[in-house]
């Protein structure tokens, strides 16, 4: 931004917080004079907490709030050179039009003649001259807004805060009120501090948009900045649409994704650092198969009046498929007097077969000893098997101190590994045995049915990077009974969005490409 | 529609039973002379010509209304300020505090009003409270100042309540606004808090002032037949005197005396309710 301008707002290190969650975490940044700016963020991101700091109606845990040079983070906020349109514009329901805008000035004990001089003016410039004696409470939310804004302006502030002003209007009128906030903004050449979750409203309006995510700043910057060059996938995803796609960083102006190499024009990473790479689906041209820097299949045309977003599958998902045998709670517990034992049954690879031990066995068949009364665990004492390192089924008996035991049968499988060339990857499984209550108390189902098929993906190419496996089932956790069910693990296929004007056949195998400028590098985001 | 409407019959007519013929009796004696039976009746406004020529009766009406006006008075300056406190309190401590209000209601009203006869009595709570302060041997009961504390006390939550129903329904951005406008909290209270609970005030002032120009055990039994309001008045000629007929031209009376009234705060309401500055 321009240099000459003058710092009006500067928040510094500002915390905040509500019964001990943190909203803010120490918010830096400075706002210039005449500067429209929008907070953006997801509801629960900290935008409108900051603004009402700004406000005077919170007050922060730490920081400072520099105002015109001085620190007003403890200042009333009628004593603030700062004037708030709020959400639900809080018009004054007792009071007409001209009395509502004349309050502040009022409060001023200004004259009755510069009162309706400046009153006047106001409804000059939100066009609703001759309104002055009507009653607020009948008029429309276009014409409630601009009355809000009125009654905030007439006092002249340095500094106008709006708290999401337009989120109660309809669609058509909230574009119009877009163009007239600017207009108004452009008038009286005033800052605007404008909270928004709508990404478009801060695109159309602001000279600088702060993109906010868990009460922190991700990125500050204008409009095209933030829309061109999103310094992580939270604000290219946050901000219009985006093809986000992980990829490595050879060398300067080189990325790798989708196994093949790109030229780009990013610099600055370090060699092989993991970076998001980002491309705007306009950026992306279709062109005849075999032409492109990168070739798929075309999977939906969806129709969206001036384009057609299109997507594109170029590399194919991985699966794999194991069966799920679920039991009754009690078939594999015994009892004798007061104590109880039970295991389970369990497949092992034969690569695995190499050392393993009895706490091993203990582990993957789950085996457990304890007493009916008191539920107090007994440890199992003695493990009997005959298991040998070849692929077959095998006995495994488990002996409780007082010589109680339980039999289960252990298969030693060579593990199904599905490998997929064109992706780089391979998914491998194991069947596995559950109990019905086991499967309905399990309090991350998802997570839990990776542990016990042992499901993994890794790399071809280094087996050493895993893949993240997503979990499909046909059954329902919170009524399953005993049977047979399958589980499939899967990776995602990767995808292009594209936005074309020229419409293609679904199904069609086709070329992509796009410029290196429309390459976007950004850092991994850290958790 | 039609079938919905032909519900409400069964409720106008017990509407019309319990509330309209007991009414119109009234207002049927009012105009009947003493003595009258079903066989001979003759109208005449006798009864209400006495009302309006005897001084006593008219003096007892005005002392009715003045404390009626002094308890309403004494209700809402304590019961405002008790309010919006109420209101400002978290949700929590609302709940507790409106509670607190409520629960001497659940206790019958005639012994509530016995207790205060202990503690206004002499050696009672009130005399020894005041004795701390050095003023020795007060006579509390049986004046009008027992009358008006028993009136204010039993008659203070219906104001607290209208009031705070009000001030806890306002929506708080107002008073940020107010506030973000450069108003102070007296300014935002006077320009904004106070004129918006006006239909509060208003319902207050109305539950209070009505029973309290009619009240007739309070004055009874606090003001021990010394002190004597319309509504002693009117109890003495049904149960005491048996004139049912001069008895309900007085209730007549004071029903058009609170209705005018009622129908002047109304107005000063609407008046108000818009700032004019």
């Amino acid at each position: 931004m321009d240099q000459e301008k003058k710092k009006i707002i500067q928040f510094k290190n500002i915390v905040k917080k509500f019964d001990d969650q943190i909203i803010l975490k120490g918010i830096n940044l400075d706002i210039y004079e005449n500067e429209f700016v929008t907070l953006l963020g997801p509801s629960g991101c900290g935008k409108t907490t900051l603004l009402r700091i700004l406000g005077g109606f919170l007050e922060p845990d730490k920081g400072e709030v520099i105002f015109d040079g001085k620190d007003i983070a403890k200042l009333p906020p009628y004593k603030r050179e700062l004037n708030t349109v709020f959400q639900k514009y809080a018009l004054f329901p007792n009071m007409n039009v001209f009395d509502n805008i004349a309050f502040g000035l009022k409060i001023k004990k200004m004259s009755k003649d510069v009162i309706e001089q400046k009153v006047m003016k106001m409804l000059k410039l939100i066009g609703l001259e001759g309104y002055e004696n009507k009653d607020v409470t009948l008029m429309s939310g276009g014409q409630q807004q601009r009355v809000a804004i009125a009654r905030a302006l007439v006092n002249e502030p340095s500094v106008l805060l709006l708290d999401e002003p337009l989120g109660a209007l309809d669609l058509k009128l909230r574009k119009e009120m877009q163009y007239e906030l600017k207009r108004i903004q452009q008038e009286v050449g005033i800052t605007f501090i404008f909270v928004t979750h709508d990404q478009e409203e801060a695109l159309t309006m602001s000279d600088k948009i702060v993109v906010m995510k868990e009460g922190e700043i991700q990125q500050v910057g204008s409009p095209q900045d933030i829309y061109n060059e999103p310094v992580n996938k939270y604000v290219a995803e946050f901000v219009g649409e985006s093809n986000i796609i992980p990829g490595r960083m050879i060398q300067d102006k080189l990325v790798r994704f989708d196994d093949h190499n790109f030229e780009c024009v990013d610099v600055g990473y370090k060699e092989n650092e993991l970076v998001d790479v980002i491309i705007r689906p306009e950026d992306i041209d279709i062109v005849p198969e075999g032409q492109g820097k990168l070739s798929g299949t075309v999977e939906s045309v969806l129709f969206k009046g001036v384009h057609y977003e299109v997507m594109v599958e170029t590399v194919p998902g991985t699966h794999v498929t194991v069966n799920m045998h679920v039991n009754r709670d009690n078939a594999n517990v015994k009892e004798e007097g007061d104590v109880r034992i039970s295991a389970n049954d369990f497949y092992l690879d034969i690569e695995d077969m190499k050392n393993w031990d009895e706490s091993d066995l203990i582990a993957r068949a789950d085996a457990q000893a304890w007493s009916k009364e008191t539920d107090e665990y007994f440890p199992i004492q003695r493990v009997d098997t005959d298991l040998k390192d070849e692929i077959g089924e095998y006995e495994v008996t488990f002996h409780t101190v007082n010589g109680l035991s339980i039999s289960r049968r252990i298969w030693v499988v060579d593990q199904k590994v599905v490998e997929n060339k064109k992706a780089n990857e391979a998914v491998s499984a194991f069947n596995f045995f559950k109990t019905v209550d086991e499967i309905k108390e399990s309090p991350a189902l998802d997570t839990e049915l990776k542990t016990w098929a042992n499901a993994q993906g890794w790399k071809l190419d280094d087996e050493s990077e895993t893949v993240d496996l997503s979990v499909d089932y046909n059954f329902d956790p919170e009524h399953i009974k005993e049977g047979i069910y399958k589980v499939t693990f899967w990776t995602t296929g990767r995808e292009f969005k594209i936005h074309t004007t020229d419409y293609v056949e679904e199904g069609k195998e086709v070329g992509l490409t796009f410029f290196p400028e429309d390459i976007h590098v950004m850092e991994k985001m850290g958790f | 529609m039609r079938k919905f409407r032909q519900l409400t019959i069964p409720y106008l007519i017990w509407a019309l039973v319990m509330l309209l013929i007991p009414m119109a009796l009234i207002l049927m004696y009012s105009f009947l002379e003493p003595g009258n039976s079903i066989v001979h009746f003759r109208i005449s406004l006798d009864n209400y010509f006495r009302f309006f020529t005897d001084k006593d009766f008219l003096v007892i009406l005005w002392r009715s209304l003045l404390i009626a006006l002094k308890t309403t008075i004494i209700c809402l300056l304590l019961g405002y300020p008790i309010a919006y406190f109420i209101s400002r309190c978290n949700e929590k401590l609302q709940g507790i505090l409106i509670m607190a209000i409520t629960v001497p209601m659940w206790i019958n009203m005639l012994v509530r009003t016995y207790a205060w006869i202990g503690i206004l009595s002499k050696g009672g709570l009130a005399s020894w409270v005041l004795s701390l302060f050095g003023i020795k041997d007060a006579e509390l009961l049986y004046t009008e100042t027992a009358v008006l504390i028993g009136m204010v006390y039993n008659f203070l939550p219906f104001m607290i309540l209208q009031i705070n129903t009000v001030l806890s329904k306002m929506d708080k951005s107002l008073l940020e606004a107010s506030a973000d406008l450069g108003a102070d909290k007296f300014q935002t209270f006077w320009r904004v808090v106070f004129p918006l609970s006006l239909p509060g005030v208003v319902s207050g002032i109305t539950l209070v002032f009505l029973p309290a120009v009619s009240a007739f055990f309070i004055p009874k039994l606090l003001g021990g037949g010394q002190y004597f309001l319309i509504g002693n008045v009117i109890e003495n000629q049904f149960i005491t005197v048996g004139e049912w007929n001069f008895g309900s031209s007085i209730s007549m009376i004071m029903a058009i005396v609170m209705m005018l009234l009622m129908m002047l705060v109304r107005k000063l309401d609407k008046k108000s309710g818009r700032e004019d500055m």
